[in-house]
């Protein structure tokens, strides 16, 4: 069996999603279990890197839980759609970045975690440097 | 992958944050020794002390006795003593007799917080009390030999009881919220704290709610008309702050350093003169001048210059949008250059150790406007006008909580014979008006 892994698909492959555009598309787990998933996390989120501490924040969220009744069938593919916000856009300065990405976060028997990440941007502002003023 | 307990998390460029599981797990443990600190400390004063009281008060049953004898009690605590009063009485139970020294359920219980250091207050008690009198007396059902004089509540034992009682909620409440972590992700706990906070609260489908996220509100920067233009922007930081900082500081360096050096002059004067003395002290004083120079030059820009007007015909900005700034002037001296910039920074703040920096990097900046050798009057302003364009493709304003995007036009003038002096005035840069879609 190969390793776990969680596989993110968006439904459009595009460069660069206009704020608020449709953000659609499906994940799925590889090489787990039925009987090893207790929950799914799903994110659509924003966080900072660079110079100062990370800042995060979450757009959208949804959450399967086997110990909720919910049927997670790790190999069959699961939706997620959502209208993406105005702001914050994505941004490369010269010491901070803003990033967009869907993290998918499945929760395995054992206390184990698989976590899975695809970045996208939004907007298109181009990078920046630093100036003297 | 899948992931088990780290002992170090992410490298962040050249510095390593911790492991979160571990660091979450090092949280619970210190919670938890102050959750069971402070229960078991709450535990023994409410069994030793509030229990007892409570028992008297409730449950013990009220007769009559004879006073045999009284004395005041008294214990050696360190080099102090200590005093509590004694009644021995006498009373009768289904036909028979007990006599025991007592006062209040401490004394009967012999409790060692039955003494105190008060002995006028201990010999005021045992004054009440009259040999061969007979007085009301509860004794405790379960126990006959238990039986007191007086009943109620010692008000000390309330304020005692709230220091555990503070440890108990703070430690159950970092023990929850750390095994709220323990089994919550970052993103699910974003959200609930998002909840809690009442901010951006989640539309029915699960996404956040607000139109622009992290772009500041700016509502101060609007409430303000302009005389000539929309709107007047407010000042980031006044001068008047700036001088208040430098007077504290020259008042402190100079009190401390005018004490020695009274001592200093006294010596000289005296004709007993401590030249060692003398010597340290001269640099102290040389940097209390300094201060008191700076001082007077921040007092004369500030009298000398008035408050810089600036109004904008529009706000929030949009890049590529056009706007007109209008900036008036006022003071007594003559100016020999005034520049009007539009700036944009980033600010990032991080941990260094314990210390929190902030490092600022400009990322934008043209100049609007310059001007040189400009008359100025306290009845006639210098008063000018320029046009600017935000250039397409700036990033909006951002804020979070350790990172920001800030816009601001910075007025900088040069007086003849003066350094620069620098007034910066925020606004807000809204994302560029796009329609929704993909590129």
């Amino acid at each position: 069996m190969s390793r776990p892994a969680v596989v993110i698909r968006f439904d459009q492959d595009v460069v660069a999603y206009l704020p608020g555009a449709i953000l659609a598309g499906s994940f799925w787990l590889r090489g787990v279990t039925t009987d090893e998933v207790k929950a799914v996390e799903t994110s659509v989120l924003w966080y900072t890197e660079g110079k100062g501490e990370e800042d995060m924040a979450v757009h959208a969220f949804w959450r399967t839980s086997a110990e909720a009744g919910e049927w997670i069938a790790p190999n069959r593919a699961h939706r997620f759609e959502t209208t993406l916000p105005q702001t914050p856009l994505s941004y490369s300065g010269a010491i901070l970045k803003v990033r967009w990405c869907v993290r998918v976060r499945a929760f395995l028997q054992g206390g184990r975690e698989i976590i899975g990440q695809r970045g996208f941007q939004l907007g298109s502002l181009p990078a920046v440097e630093s100036v003297e003023p | 992958m899948p992931r088990g307990i780290r002992i170090y998390g992410k490298k962040r460029g050249h510095r390593r944050t911790g492991s979160s599981k571990l660091g979450v797990a090092g949280e619970a443990a210190f919670f938890a020794t102050l959750l069971v600190a402070g229960a078991g400390v709450l535990a023994a004063l409410l069994y030793g002390i509030v229990l007892p009281e409570w028992r008297a008060n409730h449950e013990f049953v009220e007769h009559t006795c004879v006073v045999l004898d009284k004395r005041l009690a008294e214990r050696e605590n360190h080099e102090d003593k200590l005093y509590r009063p004694e009644v021995k009485i006498r009373y009768g139970i289904n036909g028979r007799s007990f006599t025991a020294w007592t006062y209040d359920i401490a004394t009967a219980t012999n409790a060692a917080n039955s003494y105190s250091a008060e002995r006028e207050e201990a010999a005021a008690v045992l004054d009440q009390f009259a040999r061969g009198e007979e007085y009301r007396c509860w004794y405790d059902p379960t126990q006959p030999e238990v039986v007191v004089l007086v009943r109620g509540y010692r008000w000390w034992v309330w304020p005692v009881l709230a220091l555990p009682l503070l440890f108990v909620l703070f430690g159950a409440g970092g023990v929850l919220f750390s095994l709220l972590r323990w089994n919550t992700s970052a993103e699910r706990r974003a959200i609930i704290s998002r909840r809690a906070a009442g901010r951006e609260l989640l539309a029915g489908n699960g996404h956040a709610a607000t139109e622009f996220p992290t772009v500041p509100e700016g509502s101060d920067i609007t409430n303000s008309p302009g005389t000539m233009l929309r709107y007047r922007l407010p000042i980031g930081t006044s001068p008047g702050w700036a001088l208040f900082g430098i007077l504290l500081a020259c008042l402190g360096w100079n009190g401390v350093v005018g004490v020695f050096l009274m001592w200093v002059v006294n010596g000289h004067l005296s004709g007993d003169p401590d030249w060692i003395l003398t010597v340290f002290l001269a640099p102290f004083v040389l940097v209390g001048i300094l201060l008191i120079a700076v001082l007077i030059r921040q007092l004369l820009l500030a009298t000398a210059l008035g408050p810089t007007q600036v109004e904008l015909s529009d706000h929030p900005l949009h890049p590529g949008g056009r706007y007109e700034v209008f900036i008036s002037q006022p003071g007594r001296l003559p100016l020999d250059e005034l520049q009007v910039q539009l700036h944009c920074e980033e600010r990032a703040t991080y941990r260094e150790g314990t210390n929190t920096r902030t490092e600022a990097r400009g990322v934008y900046a043209e100049r609007l406007y310059r001007g040189e050798r400009l008359t100025v009057g306290r009845a006639t302003p210098f008063q000018a006008r320029c046009e600017f364009v935000v250039p397409v493709g700036a990033m909006h304003s951002f804020r979070s909580e350790h990172n920001s995007v800030t816009w601001r036009l910075v007025v900088e003038g040069r007086v003849a014979g003066w350094p620069k002096y620098r007034r910066d005035y925020p606004v807000i840069v809204y994302p560029q008006e796009q329609n929704g879609g993909h590129e």
